[in-house]
């Protein structure tokens, strides 16, 4: 039953991997014959200014935005639980940006960040707030980039709010006859019984957040403002590949980030293993 | 039942399987794909705006009725990095276009690595095409290897700046003019910056800056002929580039990052918003929309010497084209008389065809900007940054901290070693 599915991910993932580690080992423009450089291209990273920039801005990103999203979605699942009025537009609006393309997504925040025309600029100054430069200045342009991968936060809220669904309504009841007030229910039955699920979204996140910050900074901030404020290692990977034909270079960056990507991936698994044998 | 649905989804995914794996061709995805009809297809890709897409339509139309036997697939990129990029990819993708049209600060990392054919014999035999025909200055920088003809240019641009003449008359100034100092363009940009209106506009970056450091008697690089480092850090350089900064830093006539932000220079000149804006002849096409002012275009201020920057994109063939006679006789129809007026009418380039470029199609007063002449004046006044291989990553890097610098009131003596050290590393780049 599996046939199908396993022959897509060895042809469309593993070869591509295979393929990208064995890349990562050359020289190579894809236009001359790629010449054996071994594990040059690594040790050449390890002393590229704009490489040591992406890998510190990727895991900035990385240790805000994800706590974030899967915070925020975790919470806008539970808010929106019950059935309320205008319960069912609620959750179309947290789902809508998640399936909104990513140009059209870039484009939108583009006008959103603009610095004098933005509404969202208008929106502070009218409250008599600060405005910060979202594409001027470092820092803003960075909280910019979170911004956005924060509210695409549709697929985890929808899993989450699935995973809610599934813990039966008769545990309440008893934590409610034992009680148990409403933040004992969810510290005691909601978020154990969702913690194989919230894993999971963790590790998704963390995985997909490594990636998602490519149209970002591709279309609204082009990996600026200079130098480096939001090159992170998905931009760090199409330049050296697409723009300067290093894809040698391009594919040792992009080991980096599997290597990176694995790494975290256990790490969060070994913590929340633990986390959890000593909670349950 | 249940075995039908299955039939039926095995069929649709076999459809769609067999659809995806299909080659038409339909967008060029071929270097030469057969033809249409009994002619050859050849593909031609090329950026640029609304008007000089129209432009390379008009010039391949023309082509196309003035012989039957070459059908030009024309392909667009909207700017010039996503050209390198689709070009890159066709490349690596084995479906590169026939002709591309390119910098001359891009195109080398292609020559570096053989992806272009030199058309330096076709040149020579060509009874269309001359050498001596164009500017040499605009030639020069497309012999790849120094000696022989790699691609051929259209365009024999420069930097210059188009000002607002309205303003300048409302604040009782004198128009620019050739010759007019460094010291006249700073009192005047500071005269002219009141209220939300800015005297000067200029983008931070190197090929801007460049032609202000030669000016002052300073260097780009440290051999023009085989560069080794950027020498920005030379005395006169980082003079010339303080100057540069103080635009901003020091007197406030440039707009500030998040003014530059939120609307392009070109735009805020459009708007009037901008007195002095400072680019080369591509612009144009966009100017000629400007119905509320009248604004016209002057040299560069001269600092210590007249100079100004080459800007020029050229035909170049890709060597893996299966049909270069073809391509060629594309190019010597777009390069030469005819195709060169049709490009020039759009206001676009500065012809690399002296004759085209002496004419009225490009000098004729009426068609703004009336003083076209600046352009030719600075032909003999041109220098290049280099086309080494890695030169595009090394001024897109150096462009980072030269805004950063420019915007945040750097010294510039500081940014400048930070350029010369974060770029030399790519200048010894083993790129051949």
């Amino acid at each position: 039953m599996a046939a199908p599915f396993l022959l897509g991910v060895a042809i469309l993932v593993v070869l591509p991997a295979l393929l990208t580690f064995a890349m990562s080992l050359f020289r190579w423009d894809l236009v001359r014959d790629p010449s054996f450089l071994g594990l040059d291209n690594f040790r050449e990273l390890l002393h590229d200014v704009n490489f040591r920039a992406a890998m510190r801005n990727s895991l900035i990103y990385l240790a805000i935005a994800v706590p974030v999203r899967l915070v925020l979605a975790v919470g806008l699942a539970l808010l929106l639980q019950p059935r309320l009025i205008g319960g069912a537009a609620a959750r179309g609006a947290v789902f809508l940006p998640a399936v909104i393309p990513d140009v059209a997504y870039a484009l939108l925040w583009l006008w959103i960040l603009n610095p004098l025309y933005g509404p969202l600029n208008l929106a502070l100054a009218a409250l008599g707030l600060p405005t910060p430069a979202w594409l001027s200045a470092g820092g803003p342009a960075r909280w910019g980039v979170i911004m956005m991968g924060v509210f695409q936060l549709g697929e985890t809220f929808l899993v989450a709010f699935a995973a809610r669904r599934l813990v039966p309504a008769r545990l309440y009841e008893l934590a409610a006859e034992q009680g148990a007030g409403p933040w004992s229910r969810m510290w005691r039955v909601t978020l154990p019984l969702m913690l194989p699920t919230l894993l999971l979204l963790l590790l998704r996140d963390t995985a997909l957040s490594l990636q998602a910050t490519f149209v970002p900074a591709l279309l609204v901030t082009e990996g600026g403002p200079p130098p480096n404020a939001t090159l992170y290692l998905p931009l760090f990977v199409y330049r050296n590949a697409f723009s300067y034909f290093r894809y040698g270079y391009a594919a040792a960056a992009t080991v980096w980030v599997f290597a990176l990507t694995a790494s975290i991936v256990w790490l969060q698994y070994r913590v929340v293993r633990r986390f959890r044998a000593e909670w349950i | 039942m249940r075995s039908s649905v299955r039939h039926v989804t095995l069929i649709l995914s076999l459809l769609i399987v067999g659809a995806a794996c299909s080659s038409d061709g339909g967008d060029g995805g071929e270097a030469s794909d057969g033809g249409v009809g009994d002619r050859v297809t050849i593909s031609f890709l090329a950026e640029g705006e609304a008007e000089e897409i129209e432009a390379y339509e008009d010039i391949v139309a023309a082509f196309e009725d003035a012989q039957d036997a070459i059908h030009v697939e024309l392909r667009f990129a909207d700017e010039g990095e996503e050209l390198l990029e689709q070009l890159s990819t066709a490349l690596a993708g084995d479906a590169p276009p026939d002709i591309f049209l390119m910098n001359y600060r891009d195109y080398g990392q292609f020559a570096a690595r053989g992806a272009v054919q030199p058309v330096e014999d076709r040149l020579a035999s060509s009874s269309v095409l001359h050498a001596e025909d164009f500017y040499d200055t605009a030639m020069e920088p497309f012999k790849f290897d120094g000696t022989n003809q790699t691609c051929i240019p259209q365009n024999a641009s420069s930097l210059v700046v188009y000002y607002n003449a309205d303003l300048f008359e409302a604040a009782n100034l004198d128009l620019p003019a050739t010759g007019w100092k460094w010291e006249k363009f700073l009192q005047d940009a500071v005269q002219l910056t009141r209220g939300d209106v800015y005297g000067a506009g200029v983008d931070p970056e190197l090929i801007r800056m460049a032609p202000f450091i030669w000016s002052n008697g300073g260097q780009v690089v440290d051999d023009e002929a085989d560069p080794t480092r950027l020498a920005l850090d030379g005395r006169l350089s980082t003079q010339a580039t303080q100057r540069f900064f103080d635009l901003r830093g020091a007197y406030g006539v440039s707009p500030p990052a998040e003014v530059a932000d939120a609307s392009p220079l070109e735009e805020q000149f459009l708007e009037g918003t901008i007195a002095m804006y400072l680019d080369s002849r591509k612009v144009v096409p966009t100017l000629r929309t400007i119905t509320d002012f009248d604004w016209d275009v002057a040299p560069l201020p001269v600092v210590k010497e007249p100079v100004s920057i080459l800007h020029s994109d050229a035909y170049c063939m890709t060597a893996a084209s299966d049909h270069q006679d073809e391509a060629w006789t594309f190019m010597e129809f777009a390069l030469g008389s005819e195709g060169q007026q049709i490009a020039a009418e759009t206001g676009r380039t500065v012809p690399s065809l002296r004759s085209v470029a002496e004419s009225d199609v490009f000098l004729d007063p009426s068609n703004e900007p009336s003083n076209s002449r600046v352009y030719l004046d600075n032909i003999p006044l041109l220098r290049a940054v280099p086309n080494i291989g890695p030169w595009a990553e090394i001024e897109e890097m150096a462009n980072g901290l030269i805004e950063e610098g420019y915007y945040s009131n750097a010294e510039a003596a500081e940014v400048a070693r930070e350029v010369v050290t974060q770029t030399q590393p790519l200048f010894a780049r083993d790129e051949g």
